[in-house]
């Protein structure tokens, strides 16, 4: 018996030396590891998250600040900022109305550019090839169901298309490249913008829900005839062919830097609320990539971090926009005309 | 030992003692605490768990239940649990029908039949199955399985029992409703293999070896001595497994194909409770969306109790039936 004592005892103590242990690493890990620069946490999107990583390092060195950035999806950043658990949100779809309402004060700031490629899986056909937009919202209802289509075919001239059935690979999961790839659809088409809308997921009419853009380029590689979609950092990484879109001048443009600052500066001048839409640009802006998008910032106006956060959005929409940091992640610098009112959103930022 | 011995043993009433033990006091202050907290722990999820769906409750009732649809677009909202309890149902029950006969099998084999030198090593091939994170399982799933079982299984399937509604055409890209099957029996395998080993090695050999000495054959020992002896454990794993199966997320989302509607053809797209909740929580934008996604966590917390009140009492009925003894405990 004194010996079951002993163990339970012992059992005891060491329970209580860890408990006391993780207490004591809990109230130490609370402090702030460098006491020199003030914490700004931020949470939301997972297209812009890449970006925002590159940033963190950098952000320490030039404003000696400690940047936190959870990607936990547009929706989540946007709730978290409404509730005013983070310092900012990040969202790929601009606010609603009634987002703006609930937000209370709140303000976004458009701080990224970038592109969606729509990738193809077609083995035998090398050559790169061409698509339209209403062609694209009839292949993603499910009305056009093989590649040798006529609609396909003519868009293609020269190029011995396969009788191969097409399978749609979409995100099964709430994601800013559907928003830019759906609002692009609604654009083109009035069927797609009456049945389906425009919204970070949708209820798509067919296809094939994967999570992730790793999940739909995933079902894309190992599909042949598979259509998909990401942004192009993804495609171009994992190797995946994306077609060439037409645009309203008749062009065929591909989602690099070029086609998608083209784009970006369709759209000088921002709605009230800083939104700015830039898919499917009119016929002057010919090299414009037509499925492009903005991403935005959510702060509110009036905040005790005001002076912290200015100083960090406002390295971000310049120092930030530097090739170092984007252009791994093809991401595309903004362009000067968005600079300014981003600027000037900045400016209302205050305590 | 009888009701008398009890209550006339002194070690069992260690706080009339002449001193408090600290040792016992702190085991009942640290078992009790873990015991609370586990319970505090349940009702906090519950209660947040019905709280988060309330909007979602009073918007939709019980229409939920029996609507197949999900439709997230602000202003068009519109979203229903039916199909999802489908996929959920057919995925777990589908892949539990096709784990038991084989993780009994491999139990059988590993206790009875396999000589000492495989034993060790497929043993813990098995149990390194159990392991391995679902995650990638479910990645394996989509780069390697589901095109394999799309390019022959699913088309030999098809031309065999093409009769059968459940084996329509071969699915377009490989994540289907099959797939998952294959997935979660994969994942429920070893887990019900695992216990059911257990189970076969606490038989005692006498029995066994009583049974082989009256002449039966191995396979009439199983059936006769070893299976009755374990059937009330088997059927506890098996239940173990049906919950893992119903609860499982991460790996059927990589899958299924992620399409809420309802079809018989196994080798369709479809989609399951757990599965839409991870692949739509972080992304829900809209507050319905969101209480949406938690009313369908009360629906797979309901259902997976149902299911598993009710197969506790057909293992009962079962036990009482057969009048099995031991390993009989649910």
């Amino acid at each position: 018996m004194p010996k079951l004592g002993t163990s339970i005892r012992i059992v005891s103590a060491v329970a209580a030396a860890a408990l006391l242990a993780v207490v004591v690493a809990g109230t130490a890990g609370a402090r702030p590891a460098k006491s020199a620069g003030a914490t700004i946490s931020g949470a939301g999107s997972t297209f812009v998250a890449p970006l925002v990583f590159q940033w963190q390092a950098a952000v320490g060195g030039a404003l000696g600040d400690t940047l936190n950035y959870a990607s936990v999806g547009s929706g989540a950043g946007i709730t978290q900022i409404t509730a005013r658990t983070v310092d900012f949100g990040a969202s790929d779809a601009p606010l609603s109305a009634d987002q703006f309402t609930a937000c209370n004060g709140c303000e976004q700031i458009p701080w990224a550019l970038g592109g969606t490629a729509i990738m193809y899986n077609l083995p035998g056909v090398k050559n790169l090839l061409h698509m339209d937009g209403p062609t694209l919202a009839k292949i993603f209802f499910g009305q056009i169901t093989k590649w040798n289509d006529p609609a396909i075919a003519k868009l293609n001239k020269g190029v011995t298309l396969p009788d191969t059935a097409i399978t749609i690979a979409h995100r099964s999961d709430g994601s800013g490249t559907t928003y830019n790839l759906v609002d692009y659809l609604s654009h083109v088409s009035a069927a797609w913008n009456s049945q389906i809308g425009t919204a970070t997921a949708v209820n798509w009419p067919v296809g094939v829900g994967a999570k992730g853009s790793s999940g739909v380029t995933a079902v894309v590689t190992s599909t042949p005839g598979a259509i998909g979609y990401a942004d192009v950092a993804y495609s171009l990484a994992n190797h995946v062919k994306y077609f060439a879109m037409k645009n309203n001048s008749g062009k065929f443009t591909t989602p690099g830097s070029r086609g998608i600052l083209a784009a970006a500066l369709s759209d000088p001048k921002p709605a009230a609320d800083n939104s700015l839409s830039i898919v499917n640009p009119p016929k002057k802006f010919d090299n414009a990539y037509p499925i492009s998008t903005f991403t935005y910032v959510i702060v509110p106006l009036q905040t005790s971090k005001a002076a912290d956060l200015k100083k960090f959005i406002f390295w971000a929409v310049t120092q930030g926009q530097k090739g170092t940091y984007t252009a791994k992640l093809r991401f595309v610098p903004l362009p000067k005309p968005v600079l300014v009112v981003a600027e000037k959103a900045i400016a209302k930022i205050h305590s | 030992m009888s009701a008398a011995d009890i209550s006339t043993e002194p070690t069992r009433r260690p706080f009339t003692g002449r001193r408090v033990r600290f040792g016992d006091v702190s085991l009942q202050l640290v078992a009790g605490a873990a015991a609370l907290g586990v319970t505090v722990l349940v009702g906090l999820i519950v209660w947040k768990i019905v709280d988060g769906s309330r909007l979602a409750i009073v918007k939709n009732g019980w229409a939920f239940l029996i609507r197949v649809a999900w439709n997230p677009v602000p202003g068009r909202e519109l979203y229903g649990a039916a199909s999802f309890l489908f996929g959920t149902v057919l995925t777990s029950f589908g892949a539990l029908l096709i784990a038991a006969p084989l993780s009994i099998g491999v139990a059988l084999f590993l206790t009875e039949l396999a000589p000492r030198v495989i034993q060790g090593p497929v043993t813990a091939l098995v149990e390194t199955l159990a392991a391995v994170p679902s995650v990638l399982i479910g990645l394996w799933g989509i780069y390697v399985l589901g095109p394999v079982l799309r390019t022959s299984i699913e088309s030999w399937l098809h031309t065999v029992f093409g009769f059968i509604p459940l084996f329509g055409d071969p699915s377009a890209a490989g994540a289907s409703i099959f797939t998952a099957i294959i997935v979660l029996t994969i994942m429920i395998l070893p887990i019900v293999s695992s216990i059911s080993r257990e189970l076969f090695r606490e038989v005692p050999s006498e029995l066994k070896e009583g049974a082989l000495a009256l002449g039966t054959t191995r396979w009439e020992m199983v059936r006769g001595v070893i299976f009755p002896y374990a059937r009330g454990g088997i059927a506890a794993a098996l239940i173990l497994g049906l919950s893992r199966a119903m609860g499982e997320a991460i790996a059927v989302t990589q899958v299924v194909g992620g399409s809420p509607t309802i079809q018989w053809n196994l080798f369709s797209t479809g989609d399951t409770l757990a599965s839409k909740i991870a692949a739509a929580y972080q992304g829900a934008v809209t507050s319905l969306q969101l209480s949406s996604l938690i009313y369908l966590g009360l629906v797979l917390l309901v259902f997976s109790l149902l299911a598993n009140l009710v197969a506790q009492w057909i293992v009962r009925r079962v036990a009482r039936k057969h009048g099995v003894t031991r390993g009989g405990h649910v």
